[in-house]
């Protein structure tokens, strides 16, 4: 069969650092082609590139058997090739219609003006298609979550109705609604007769939806897998270029823990997100918090961290009130936010200042003084011991891969020894590699008496990692499990739905 | 360009970052090549240069405070007349220098206090706050010329600054100031939590940062700056009027550009923009000065190095997206 | 790479830090005494206005004119809006080896004398001259040239000629735009005061208790405002200050030019600019300021009545005077004392004259004052010099 999308020989450096090395990859139509590889392996390099957002420095694309050079994302969208990011790809300021008609204003023209209501309604219609009926085209984009955000992108993308469709890391920023539009939308095209790449870290996901799986590693492609020749642990392996050692999740199913209550929030309440919540985290313990999207657990994240103050309730370490994030930080409390790349770094920041901005206090000397000596010391300490991949510490964490941007973000609160970690979706857009060297850190830190709060959507991860789940339904907690091997994922989805 | 190379040799982000410096060293290479052409006092030229280079450099350095933060203090040209003002009468009433210097630096940093803690109180981005000042500071210097009873000018007797308006105090001045700068700014936590705070207000703010009490340190930086300027402006030219410090504002932006600083702040940010810049743009005004160009086209010519600087300066951000 | 070329920079600042500081220690670098007419003077020139007709026209009266037809080069400064920029445009001009400082800016004009006699460069002051105290200090500076112009008794006169003008045409409703007298420009307050006291002589009344050139006195303790109201029978109906150039200020000039109680409009200048636009038919304006292309045609569709204009080569006697002082021949009273000489207006109340003095005055050829008209002030006497500079009318130049 010919294919639809072809690239190659496409190589591509950014400074010293080789994203893609002679590429080649195809597409035929009908078909959903799974790209997969660990972060920075150049999946997402290879399609942006197809997709208009950048240029390859060689190599040769096709689109339909003739050369195909976008020149930027929405040409590409305009003859067919349309891409979903694994980034924010809205403009806040704006409204949903305008987003989803971004740069196509002029075709909206009545005399001199918008005809807003036209462009209104036929948001509404692009939204409604892909099920996406209970966004507003009027709204105001800033007034939407992530999840909103990223369907307004799907939304925009297939008002073209493209014959290539890039789905770059999308999935792990729905709910499980979001999935199943995006899932609804792919099968649509594929039994269409159209293409769609997709790029996932979820193995389970990928290998469930895709006809043909290629794998990449430090920008080469390693394999092309067939769909009869699925099989977890040979992709893992290609994948990593080597069999996953030890364990992936715990090991133990131990679920006891010390009396000790290191963090104790009472009677939480705030609106619909929070309803006369309480939770008690003990010493060394690991409490995983589970539920939809909306269940309110990524607010009681920032409740405990004192980023958002409930409306009553209140929240201790130690005995001492955690009102602000200020007071969080002197108890040694830290936080992983779940946009990592908006909440937990600054990216046009080095790694050096994204893990040091947390550890201040404790590099200083004399309580205001950085001594550069000490501070990379501090900050290599961090770099060598999470395997950040970087040239060196003054590397701007924008140039990272998400993997290791996550990596960066967790550095900040190990650095300064926090003892109590609130972590939201923190393998969120990891690859396997980083999810295992996280789970082992998490659980490090766990033998080390450390409290970890981790609020996750992956059932999987929550059941794998901790010694209770508290499953969180429109605000307050439905139902506490305690870490069993009998435990699955649909004794947890039971109390989430 | 050179894209690529190994073992610590050029790259093109390195290129860009010394963009500012590479900028002064050809612009002072044409000034001395037309100097000398054109006949020019080169050494009276560099301590003119220096002279009024200077009151721009030193307030410049502090507003880097603010810039870092990504916020833009449009009052800053009137926050220092006000400063000038006052400082000048306070000079008359009591005829002491130090008791001048104590009250312009006083004044600039209370003014630059009321704009941050506006802000933070009305939860409103500090822009606004200072457009709102220079509203009422421009009021102000009209009331206090007019309280004042001498025409349409304060003046400080010539003869009371003369003796401190010599470039050695003016440089001591710099020096002190831009030491204590790079200390606060490079060598302690203020600095870091400045420009990681310009660089991404809400992660700041998950990292236990107070955008509010960093701000209103930052703008006290920034009047600290801006009182140490008006003091140098008054030993410069005792004659003050509504006018003095006008187009210290735009300087202090310009040169801040021309120095390398990015518009938007964060962790790009460098006390040393300040100096570069000033110098870049006193040494520019020279130039255009020495082949007699009108002063519409040295704006011109300005306005044109100024898109070209933020252009480039865009570019190479631009060329750092998206390698994953 | 950044170390060395941070190096190369500190090294690049050192230097220019060393050969400051060496210079500032270092002797004067202007007034050579070589003798100059050899080679070209450059002449800097200060000026605190660079868009209105009447900079631009003196402008072109040295720029096109005189620097073609002497061996000079005029360097002009930005437009210089306090004493700090006045000090950097000085320091500016002798760096570039300007011998002489020509000045048309005021914010500080002693600061810009004590500093053109410190470094040994002439200085003069090319509209206007200074007042009495500050005469009486620098006239025997050795590199004060001196003041030529119109002097503050001239412009209150010009205020006064103009007021009687209209009132003894039978006029006695009077709108009044004043320009930069709140900002205490003591030209434009010294013309409103003169035209005040016109009306106080024929209105048989008082401004504010005041007569003559006391009126002087209240206009600075009204804080540069003139005041709406009556003297005798006559009427200020209307009043109009500052340069804002704001919707407001629009606003209260067409409410000033439209008000049915005002006949007559006076302006202490810029009046084409404050009122021309707004003034309907019939009404009359009266103008002090200087002769352009616009304000012939204003005269000749009827807009424009009166003009007191300065010619744009009153400017040439200054310069001579400089020049003089440059190449040796500094022109000195027999005390040894500077000039100071006062020099009044060409006033056209007919289209004709507008169009007659503004000829001669465009002119970069023939213009008032010529080559070989400037040549016999160079060296001359003082009393020559004076005699020369107070027949400025048209008809003596033009004899």
């Amino acid at each position: 069969m010919n294919s639809i999308v072809e690239i190659r020989q496409m190589s591509k450096c950014f400074g010293p650092t080789v994203a893609l090395d002679s590429v080649d990859i195809s597409a035929r139509p009908g078909e959903i082609l799974g790209l997969i590889g660990e972060n920075g392996s150049g999946k997402s390099t290879a399609t942006s590139i197809y997709a208009g957002m950048q240029l390859c420095d060689s190599g040769e694309m096709f689109f339909k058997g003739k050369p195909w050079k976008p020149s930027s994302m929405n040409d590409a969208l305009l003859h067919g090739v349309g891409m979903i990011v694994q980034e924010n790809g809205t403009v806040p300021g704006i409204s949903v219609a305008e987003n989803i008609f971004l740069g196509e204003t002029k075709s909206f023209m009545k005399g001199p003006f918008v005809d807003r209501r036209r462009m209104c309604s036929e948001a509404q219609d692009a939204l409604d298609r892909i099920g996406a009926d209970h966004i507003r085209a009027e709204a105001v984009t800033a007034s939407l979550d992530f999840q909103d955000r990223k369907l307004i992108e799907i939304a925009r993308v297939m008002a073209k109705d493209p014959d290539v469709l890039v789905v770059d890391e999308t999935t792990t920023a729905l709910s499980q609604k979001g999935r199943e539009i995006i899932y609804r939308i792919m099968e649509q095209m594929k039994q269409t007769g159209k293409t769609v790449i997709f790029i996932s870290h979820d193995l389970d996901e990928i290998m469930e939806k895709c006809d043909r799986l290629t794998v990449l590693r430090d920008g080469k492609i390693i394999r092309t897998f067939e769909a009869e020749e699925f099989e977890e642990n040979a992709v893992k392996a290609a994948m990593i270029g080597r069999e996953l050692q030890g364990s992936y999740y715990r090991d133990d199913y131990d679920g006891s823990v010390p009396d000790e209550v290191v963090l104790r929030a009472e009677h939480l309440n705030l609106g619909n997100e929070l309803v006369d919540l309480s939770l008690e985290l003990h010493r060394g313990e690991i409490v995983g918090i589970g539920g939809l999207s909306h269940c309110g657990m990524h607010t009681l994240g920032k409740v405990l961290f004192g980023n958002i103050t409930p409306a009553s309730g209140s929240v201790e370490a130690e005995g001492k009130p955690v009102r602000n994030e200020a007071e969080a930080m002197k108890l040694n409390i830290g936080y992983v936010a779940k946009d990592r790349d908006t909440e937990s770094l600054c990216l046009e920041a080095s790694i050096r200042d994204n893990i040091a901005i947390a550890g201040l206090d404790r590099i200083a000397v004399n309580k205001h003084f950085i001594l550069p000596a000490n501070e990379k010391k501090y900050v290599q300490k961090q770099v060598d011991s999470l395997s950040i991949k970087c040239r060196d510490a003054e590397q701007y964490v924008s140039t990272l891969s998400g993997g290791n941007k996550q990596k960066v973000a967790f550095g900040k609160w190990i650095g300064r020894d926090s003892q109590i970690l609130i972590l939201d979706c923190p393998t969120r857009g990891v690859d396997i590699g980083v999810k295992q060297s996280m789970y082992q850190l998490m659980n490090q830190m766990k033998r080390e008496g450390k409290s970890i709060v981790l609020i996750s959507e992956e059932m999987a991860e929550l059941i794998g990692m901790s010694d209770r789940i508290l499953v969180m339904k429109d605000g307050s907690v439905k139902k506490e499990l305690h870490r069993s091997s009998t435990l699955c994922e649909a004794d947890v989805i039971e109390y989430m739905i | 360009m050179v894209k690529l190379k190994k073992n610590g040799r050029i790259t093109s982000s390195a290129l860009f970052s010394a963009a500012p410096i590479l900028g002064l060293i050809l612009l002072a290479a044409v000034f001395l090549l037309i100097a000398q052409i054109k006949d020019v006092n080169i050494s009276y030229s560099l301590k003119n240069i220096l002279n009024q280079s200077i009151i721009t450099m030193v307030v410049a350095t502090g507003a880097i405070y603010i810039y870092t933060l990504g916020a833009f203090d449009i009052s800053l040209g009137a926050s220092m007349c006000v400063s000038v003002l006052v400082g000048a009468m306070a000079y008359n009433r009591t005829g002491s220098l130090i008791v001048m210097l104590a009250v312009c630096v006083g004044c600039a940093v209370c003014i630059s206090l009321i704009s941050s803690v506006l802000a933070s109180v009305f939860n409103l981005p500090v822009f606004v706050t200072t457009i709102a000042m220079l509203s009422l500071l421009n009021a102000l210097v009209l009331v206090l010329i007019k309280v004042n009873g001498t025409g349409d000018v304060i003046q400080v007797p010539a003869d009371a600054v003369r003796d401190i308006n010599t470039p050695w105090f003016k440089l001591l001045v710099l020096i002190l100031f831009t030491a204590l700068c790079v200390l606060t700014f490079n060598y302690m936590k203020l600095g870091r939590q400045e420009k990681f705070l310009g660089g991404n207000p809400l992660c700041a703010e998950l990292t236990g940062l107070s955008a509010k009490k960093l701000s209103i340190i930052g703008f006290a930086m920034a009047g600290l700056g801006v009182g140490l300027g008006a003091f140098l402006t008054i030993t410069y030219a005792p004659t003050l009027s509504r006018n003095t410090a006008a187009s210290v504002g735009m300087d202090v932006i310009i040169a801040i550009v021309f120095g390398g600083m990015p518009i938007s702040g964060g962790a790009r940010s460098k006390i040393w923009s300040a100096i570069i810049g000033s110098l870049s743009m006193t040494l520019l005004s020279q130039i255009m000065l020495m082949l007699n160009m009108n002063s519409g086209v040295s704006q011109m010519v300005k306005a044109v190095i100024f898109i070209a600087v933020v252009y480039v300066s865009m570019l190479s951000s631009k060329k750092n997206i998206l390698p994953r | 790479m950044m170390k060395t070329l941070k190096k190369l920079f500190l090294l690049q600042l050192s230097v220019l830090m060393a050969v400051c500081l060496t210079a500032c220690s270092g002797g004067k670098s202007g007034g050579s005494t070589e003798d100059p007419s050899a080679k070209t003077v450059k002449i800097g020139v200060l000026v605190s206005d660079t868009t209105s007709a009447e900079a631009l026209a003196f402008r072109t009266y040295y720029k096109d004119y005189i620097q073609s037809v002497y061996n000079v080069e005029f360097m002009y400064s930005d437009e210089l809006k306090d004493a700090a920029a006045e000090q950097s445009a000085i320091d500016n001009f002798i760096a570039n080896n300007c011998q002489a400082i020509i000045s048309f800016a005021s914010a500080d004009r002693p600061a810009q004398i004590e500093k053109c006699e410190a470094e040994g460069v002439y200085y003069a002051v090319a509209t206007g001259t200074l007042p009495a105290d500050q005469y009486e200090k620098y006239k025997s500076y050795e590199h004060y040239v001196g003041a030529i112009g119109p002097d503050l008794p001239t412009e209150y006169q010009a205020g006064y000629d103009m007021a009687k003008h209209y009132l003894d045409a039978g006029y006695t409703k009077f709108g009044l735009f004043t320009g930069a007298s709140v900002y205490f420009t003591e030209m434009h307050i010294y013309r409103a005061a003169g035209m005040l006291a016109a009306m106080c002589d024929a209105g048989g009344g008082s401004y504010a208790g005041k007569t003559g050139m006391d009126i002087v006195g209240q206009i600075m303790a009204d804080g540069g405002n003139v005041n709406p109201g009556k003297i005798g029978n006559i009427e200020i109906n209307g009043v109009v200050a500052g340069y804002d150039f704001d919707d407001a200020w629009f606003g209260k000039l067409a409410a000033v030019a439209n008000d049915p109680n005002v006949e007559v409009l006076m302006a202490v200048g810029s009046g084409q600019t404050a009122f021309a636009g707004f003034k309907p038919e019939g009404k009359k304006l009266g103008d002090i300021d200087c002769y352009t292309k616009e304000s012939v045609e204003l005269m000749e569709s009827g807009t424009l009545d009166y003009l007191a204009g300065k010619f744009s080569a009153s400017i040439g006697p200054a310069f001579a005077a400089t020049l003089s002082a440059v190449y040796g021949k500094p022109i000195r009273d027999k005390d040894g004392n500077a000039l100071a000489l006062a020099q009044g207006y060409w006033v056209a109340t007919s289209a004709e004259d507008a169009k007659k003095y503004y000829e001669v005055d465009s002119s970069t050829t023939n213009p008032a004052y010529t080559k070989d008209m400037l040549d016999t002030l160079i060296g001359a006497s003082y009393d020559d010099f004076a005699k020369f500079v107070s027949a400025y009318s048209f008809e003596e130049i033009k004899k």
